[in-house]
This record gives structure tokens, C-alpha cells and sequence, in this order.
């Protein structure tokens, strides 16, 4: 009696710690797993980073001649590359395999380079996020947004319905987008070019005083709002839309004479302090809004 | 014959028959034996890549610097006006993409693009015929896209949704300019905007493309 009540006992617990493990096996195997990386680095590092799969890319600065690649993905979904050449750092994530799960076939990265760093970012659904560093950078996105704050230099911003988010950025910028849109808060860049087709734009901040700025939308909505110590020259060409002008007592008529008469359009042409920097807002069927901030 | 004729000779005739005076040489001059060499190692491991091989995007990178650096592309150079040889180099260069068809209708459509931008752009007096107009580039890339249903996208949802809903936004927009300017054809404003909006067909075609060769 007691050696069967003991083997059923066994029994029970073997089935139920195989029962067990099977179950742990695929919930292992769909666990993202974290990974770390360092590379010493001199100058000023280039970092590549082709993010070929869902996922999330954060980047930071440190005062560290050192890039810290840490990088969190589901071992067997997705395949994560890493390699040094000099001062260039390339990652590469690829899926491995498909996936019902779209949250399987992801990588997530959180990079902490130098200050002084140049960026090459690329992914398709997920967040980018850099902040706080000083170099060129082309980020390009499918649908994942692209935050930036605090950062500098010749940047180049392409995604195809990811929308711009510039905080207190500088240096010159680019953005392209179908259906995304930008906004651009508290600048400090001296020329930006942005076009969207579909897209919003708002401009909230200064214009330096040798800058050139355009905006371009196609249907989107374009805002800008000036502080009253600004000092720019302003054009605007609207082809079926709009032009809400909530500052004309702040625009004086032009007062370069030389500039072309812009005809058939619905347009705009006025001048805030000495007209220094340049602003043309252009849309084809949006509406383009000018207010002076509070 | 001297070495570096000898390299004329090569860059100039390729690996086909060599003349006389330079087989000559090369009979008696290992550099040079070792020269053709390389470049007879070079064209056999050539001819084995694949036709529908996926460049890298470093290249579609370098290719748009570079047009971008000629001024063919959005930068507000002035370039000299359009010559026969100029017509003759895109010419040239379009039918040196040709035969890698898909992975490089990107290129080609880029190249179209910022002809037809160029072209809106500069104005002589005596202009030259045009390179591509406007319903040249609609008419590529609208071949372009029928042959995305051929390529199956990556697979990820999220990503296959965003291409082809914005494909749509795209070509309503697109319909949109084109209707504008068949009613007003001296539009300039109306054109600019075709023009980018062929542009960015071409670069969403080309992430479509990208896409659906990323999954094979």
C-alpha cells in the first residue's frame, strides 16, 4: 500500500515538474534577454545603427571616450551585430524569423556614446530617442517617432509617417516625411528645411538672425510662433488653403523691395524687426498660421 | 611598350583581346602579368554575383550624396546648363542600372526625379528638350508600383501598413497636382509640389522594395 501511494507520489511529481519545464522552455526562449557592450573610442565615433526589426533605440551622451551598446532582443527572433572598425561602431538587428507576436521580433537599445558623436539611425516602428549630443546625424524611420533634445549639429530626419519631436535643438535640420509631423521647440538652429505632405509643422521658438527656414506642406498644417525680439523676413505662398495671420501688427510691409511679387497665390509677405533671418512657409492646401508667443 | 601603357591599353579595351606590342610586354613583365591577374579575378568573381543582388544601404547612401554633391537633388547649386554629354552620361548611367532591374529602380527612379527637379529648375532661354517631364516620371514610377504586388513586404505589420497607406496618401496627392495642373499647366507652385511628390514616391517605392528583400 504505502509503495503504491509512494509510486503514484512519483509519478505526479515527475509529470508535474516535466509539465513544468515544458512550460518554462518557450516562455525562455521568448524571454528578450539583455545584453552589454563597451567600445573605447577616440575623436569623435560614428555609430551605425540598422535597426532592421521592430524596437526602440534611446541614445545618450557621457563624458566616457567609450560607447556602451546595450541592447535587449529575444535571443533566437532576432539576430543583434555588433562590430568595431576604429572609431565606427556598426550594429545591425535582423529578424531571424517571422512572427505572429510583433513584440517578439524586437530590439530595444539603449546606446550611451561621447558627447562629440556622429549618428546613423535606422529603425521601423519604435521610438528614437537622442539626447544631449553634439554631431551630424541621419535618422530614419518607417512609423516610430523621433524625439530629440538638446542636440546639435547637421541632422537629417526622414521617416515616412514617424512624426519629429526637436527640443531645444541646434545646428541645422532636415525633415522629410509623407505623414508625419514636426515640431520644433525652443531652437537654436541657424536653418531648417522641413517637408511633409500630410503632416503638421509647428515652429515655436527664435529665429537666428542669419538663418534661412523653410517649411513646406502639402496638406498639413504649418505654425509658427516668433518671440517679438525677433528679426526675419517673412513669405508665405499658400496654393488652396489658408493664411491665418494672428500678428499683423507685429509684420511690417516688406521692406526689400527686390524680392519677387509672388503671384496667384495666397500669400503673405511681411517683415518683423530688421528682417534679418529668412522664413518661407509654403502649402498647398493647408493652412499656414502665424501668431507672435505671449 | 611601357607598364603604364599597358594599363591604358587595359583600362581603356577592358580584358578582351590585347594588341600585339602589349602582349608583347606582358610576356615579359610579371607587374603586369600580376595586374591582369587581379583584374581577370576580378571579372570571374564578378560574373558570379547575382543579378537581384540587395545592394547596401550604404550604397543607396552614397548614391544619394553623390547626387545631392552633382546638384541633381534638392540642393540649390547652380549648375552649367544641360549638354548633349551631360544627357549622354544619364543616359549611360541609366542603362549601367538597368540590367539589376529591381534593386536598382530605386536609383534609376531617384535619377529621374532629380532630373525632372532639375529641369523645373533651371530655365534657359533656349531650353533643351527636356529630360524627364512630368508624366515621364508618373508613367515610371506608376510601372514601379505594379510591381509591388509581385514583392512581398516584410511581414511586420505595423511597417507593411504604414508603406502602403502612405503609398495612397502619396498618389492621392499626387492625382491631386496632376488634376491641378492639367487646369493651370503654368503653375509653378503646383509643379514644385508634383515634383516632390514623385520624389517621395520614388524613396517610399524604394523602402517598399528594401522592405520585402529584407524578408528573403
Amino acid at each position: 500500500m504505502m509503495y503504491e501511494i509512494l509510486k503514484r507520489t512519483s509519478i505526479v511529481s515527475a509529470v508535474s515538474a516535466g509539465l513544468l519545464i515544458g512550460a518554462a522552455i518557450p516562455t525562455l526562449a521568448t524571454t528578450p534577454e539583455h545584453t552589454e557592450r563597451r567600445f573605447t573610442v577616440k575623436g569623435h565615433p560614428v555609430v551605425v545603427l540598422q535597426n532592421i526589426v521592430n524596437g526602440r533605440i534611446e541614445v545618450k551622451s557621457s563624458k566616457n571616450p567609450e560607447i556602451i551598446v546595450g541592447s535587449t532582443a529575444v535571443t533566437d527572433k532576432v539576430a543583434i551585430d555588433i562590430e568595431q572598425v576604429g572609431d565606427r561602431v556598426d550594429i545591425n538587428a535582423t529578424s531571424l524569423a517571422t512572427s505572429s507576436d510583433p513584440h517578439e521580433v524586437e530590439a530595444n537599445f539603449q546606446l550611451t556614446v561621447p558627447e562629440q558623436t556622429e549618428l546613423q539611425l535606422r529603425t521601423q516602428t519604435g521610438l528614437i530617442y537622442v539626447e544631449q549630443v553634439n554631431g551630424d546625424m541621419k535618422l530614419q524611420s518607417v512609423a516610430g517617432d523621433i524625439h530629440l533634445k538638446e542636440v546639435s549639429g547637421y541632422i537629417i530626419v526622414k521617416t515616412t509617417s514617424g512624426s519629429l519631436v526637436c527640443t531645444q535643438c541646434g545646428g541645422k535640420l532636415e525633415f522629410n516625411s509623407i505623414s508625419g509631423g514636426a515640431q520644433v521647440l525652443q531652437p537654436s538652429l541657424t536653418g531648417i528645411n522641413l517637408m511633409t505632405m500630410t503632416g503638421n509643422i509647428l515652429y515655436d521658438g527664435d529665429f537666428i538672425r542669419t538663418g534661412v527656414y523653410t517649411m513646406n506642406s502639402g496638406r498639413g498644417r504649418i505654425e509658427v510662433r516668433f518671440s517679438g525680439n525677433d528679426s526675419f523676413d517673412l513669405t508665405t505662398k499658400n496654393l488652396t488653403g489658408t493664411v491665418d495671420n494672428q500678428a499683423a501688427e507685429f509684420l511690417k510691409p516688406d521692406s526689400h523691395t527686390s524680392r519677387k511679387e509672388i503671384k496667384n497665390y495666397r500669400k503673405l509677405q511681411g517683415t518683423v524687426g530688421q528682417g534679418l533671418a529668412k522664413v518661407e512657409l509654403s502649402s498647398y492646401s493647408g493652412t499656414i498660421r502665424i501668431l507672435k508667443r505671449d | 611598350m611601357q607598364c603604364k601603357e599597358l594599363e591604358s591599353v587595359l583600362e581603356g579595351q577592358g580584358l578582351g583581346p590585347l594588341p600585339v606590342e602589349a602582349q608583347q610586354h606582358l610576356a615579359g613583365c610579371p607587374a603586369c602579368q600580376g595586374i591582369l591577374a587581379d583584374f581577370s579575378a576580378i571579372a570571374a568573381i564578378a560574373k558570379t554575383i547575382p543579378a537581384e543582388v540587395n545592394p547596401p544601404d550604404r550604397i543607396w547612401v552614397s548614391v544619394r550624396a553623390q547626387l545631392k554633391a552633382e546638384g541633381l537633388i534638392r540642393e540649390p547649386v547652380e549648375l552649367p546648363e544641360k549638354s548633349p554629354q551631360r544627357q549622354n552620361r544619364w543616359q549611360n548611367l541609366l542603362a549601367l542600372l538597368r540590367p539589376r532591374n529591381l534593386a536598382t529602380v530605386g536609383v534609376a527612379l531617384l535619377l529621374l526625379i532629380g532630373a525632372a527637379l532639375e529641369t523645373g529648375k533651371h530655365k534657359s532661354p533656349d531650353p533643351q528638350p527636356p529630360l524627364p517631364s512630368p508624366s515621364e516620371a508618373g508613367v515610371t514610377l506608376q510601372q514601379a508600383e505594379q510591381d509591388l504586388p509581385n514583392i512581398q513586404l516584410a511581414g511586420n505589420s505595423t511597417v507593411d501598413a504604414s508603406l502602403r497607406q502612405n503609398l495612397l496618401t502619396v498618389n492621392e496627392f499626387i492625382a491631386e497636382c496632376e488634376q491641378h495642373l492639367k487646369l493651370n499647366p503654368q503653375d509653378e507652385m503646383a509643379r514644385e509640389y508634383l515634383y516632390s511628390a514623385y520624389q517621395q514616391k520614388a524613396d517610399l517605392l524604394s523602402a517598399m522594395m528594401d522592405s520585402g528583400r529584407s524578408e528573403h
